[in-house]
């Protein structure tokens, strides 16, 4: 008895090793792309890399032989570096700003330089502008912001694509008996496992003779088709966990087939096709491939991203800003879909 | 008045689920059925619009499609291997509710979730001589202060499709290990225990009893994971550009991103993507047949 509570508990702890093995090991590269994303230029080309993102700044200003000396304080040394000497503080405002994240107006500078006159140096702690990189990310690439907003709206427009025409047939697979139902259901898994690019490419033409290259919708009416088979999918599996007799005690007491639905099977519903509109806007703000082959002048977010991480090579943090942006509607959406999340690897079993 | 609404329910139980399924099939045939069949075409017409085979011959002598087939098949055979096993045993092993079961379910989501871009930028900051991954090894005492791997010098195809497969396995065993971590609990105790009784070791039971059981959760997680796998290009590109490691994938947004103004382009990643299409549907077509879709009719097992 004794020999075999000692098991279980060696076994528990077997158990929790693992998982926080497998925990760090998860959570290391998603911590780091998120500390890099809010390092200062200059902390960026630091190596070994900051652990931390300072969030405050030592600066210090003394006489220099030309001008002005501009140092920081470094951690890592115990001691001041000098970074500037200039008696332009238009210049020492810009560098502070692209350097350092540090935000100060030429006249700001100017009004702490002048206490040089009567002490030696100046030392002063400045807040670091944490969201730097992110404000920089989305000026210097182009095009961010406006391709953020189309990311959404086709996020939306499949979103509504798919409910509609993926709801209603996962509720008739769901509620009725009929010829092809297997042949449906699995031409339906078959879908959603062909590949996007094969897809994207004759869309191309197609979209084209349409109207709808490089157009938002054009690409929605891409992404719903892998959309619609999941949504089919899940809302078939919700729909049979609403008992019949429900629907069925509302028509005995007079209400229309369509009245039934929408005041007793929709409202219990209704957490499912949440759930699976979140996958549709997963499913459209990931997706890259369709989106580089159907876009030219007006490209998703992801696309953006994309093409600036390609291009870049030094800024780790700027690159780790654009990173972070995709990465975090996707972490909420997942969290708030958690339960469901075993439908979206196409959990097979009906 | 009963008997003409039981007639009309009649007529609807017969015509109103194929109403209802209408706009779905409609849209594939649109969206779907046309694309792919436009897809074949264009991958078999030539330059000048006749019939012919010609695409096809310009893929397969594509210098590159010989390295990009050999290292698709490599990454996918390796990374479904390693992920299935390293999933499977980790499942094993912590099968067991337990206090912060919940926690590490939902970090475990965490990889998979990422988009494709997110993942390129964690690598590519991480990968580089000066990125986060030699300075964790620095900080946890495994590299000396100063010192540095070349982890992309591009000299080593091995070492670099070692490289893809381990980044591959980060994302893809923790949602593989839930899958299979599902589908143990799913299993009743009993037949396992009643092995035991019977005086048959773990690992017999496990050949004998489990590992059988769970046979369509794992059919499900690995065919569902090759056809991923066949799919794998951005951090690849992010990591070494289009030429150093090509992929299948890769080859198709290479003619079209890249070199999209060759005479050939637009027909090369076409049939690039034909290519492509034609393998995975071997693999869906496979998948479907073990997991029992095509047998169905013939009162074969329910999957």
């Amino acid at each position: 008895m004794n020999l075999k509570s000692m098991k279980k508990k060696a076994n528990l702890a077997t158990i929790y090793i693992i998982s926080v093995a497998i925990i760090f090991t998860i959570l290391i590269p998603v911590y780091f792309i998120f500390s890099i994303s809010f390092l200062s230029t200059r902390e960026a080309y630091q190596y070994p890399l900051p652990l931390f993102p300072e969030l405050r700044s030592k600066i210090k200003l003394e006489n220099g032989e030309r001008g002005v000396l501009l140092s920081i304080y470094d951690k890592r040394n115990d001691e001041y570096e000098t970074l500037l000497d200039t008696t332009d503080f238009k210049k020492m405002s810009t560098y502070m700003r692209v350097n350092l994240s540090l935000n100060y107006t030429p006249e700001e500078l100017e009004e702490k330089s002048k206490l040089l006159l009567t002490q030696t140096q100046v030392v002063f702690k400045a807040g670091k502008d944490v969201m730097h990189n992110y404000k920089t990310f989305f000026q210097v690439t182009r095009d961010a912001v406006p391709a953020l907003i189309r990311s959404i709206q086709i996020a939306i427009i499949t979103i509504l694509i798919s409910l509609s025409i993926g709801g209603t047939a996962g509720y008739t697979l769901a509620r009725y008996q009929f010829k092809g139902k297997h042949t449906l259901k699995f031409s339906i898994l078959f879908v959603r496992m062909f590949p996007g690019v094969a897809i994207a490419m004759p869309m191309v033409i197609i979209l084209a003779n349409m109207g709808l290259y490089d157009q938002p919708l054009g690409l929605s009416l891409v992404y719903s088709i892998g959309s619609i088979a999941l949504t089919t999918w899940i809302t078939t599996s919700i729909f049979l966990g609403i008992p019949v007799e429900l629907e069925e005690a509302a028509q005995v007491f007079g209400a229309t087939k369509l009245r039934t639905f929408i005041n007793i099977t929709l409202p219990l519903a209704l957490p499912g096709l949440a759930a699976s509109s979140m996958y549709a806007f997963l499913g459209a703000w990931n997706e890259t491939i369709s989106a580089l082959i159907l876009t030219q002048f007006k490209p998703t977010f992801a696309v953006v991203v994309y093409q600036a991480l390609y291009g870049s090579t030094g800024q780790v943090n700027l690159t780790a800003a654009g990173g972070i942006c995709m990465a975090i509607p996707t972490l909420i959406f997942t969290f708030i879909i958690r339960k469901y999340i075993n439908q979206m690897w196409g959990d097979v079993s009906v | 008045m009963s008997k003409e609404q039981s007639i009309k329910r009649r007529n609807w139980n017969q015509i109103g689920p194929y109403l209802l399924v209408a706009p779905a099939l409609i849209y594939y045939t649109l969206f779907w059925i046309r694309p792919v069949f436009k897809a074949f075409m264009i991958s078999i017409t030539d330059a000048s619009g006749h019939l012919s085979l010609e695409n096809f011959r310009l893929v397969f002598q594509d210098p590159t499609f010989i390295p990009a087939a050999q290292n698709t098949a490599i990454i996918v055979i390796f990374s479904v291997t390693l992920e299935f096993v390293a999933a499977m045993a980790l499942a094993l092993l912590i099968n067991r509710k337990f206090k912060g079961s919940g926690i590490l379910l939902f970090i475990a989501m965490i990889p998979m979730a990422l988009a494709p871009v997110a993942l390129g930028a964690m690598w590519k900051t991480g990968f580089t001589t000066h990125g986060w991954v030699n300075s964790f090894l620095t900080y946890i005492g495994v590299l000396d202060i100063g010192e540095k791997i070349i982890f992309l010098s591009g000299e080593s195809n091995t070492k670099n499709l070692i490289l893809i497969i381990l980044i591959d396995a980060w994302q893809v065993i923790p949602s593989m290990m839930i899958i299979l971590l599902a589908g143990l609990q799913g299993l009743p105790k009993e037949m396992m225990e009643a092995s035991y009784v019977f005086g048959a070791n773990r690992w017999t039971t496990l050949r004998k009893i489990t590992m059988p059981m769970l046979r369509a959760t794992i059919q499900t997680a690995v065919i569902l994971r090759l056809i991923s796998a066949l799919q794998i290009w951005l951090t690849i590109v992010m990591l070494f550009g289009f030429g150093r490691v090509p992929v299948l994938l890769s080859r198709v947004i290479y003619y079209n991103e890249e070199v999209p103004n060759l005479a050939n382009s637009f027909r090369m990643s076409s049939t690039y993507s034909v290519v492509i299409a034609v393998i995975i549907t071997i693999v869906a077509i496979l998948y479907l047949r073990v997991s029992g879709a095509f047998g169905r009719k013939n009162g074969g097992e329910s999957a």
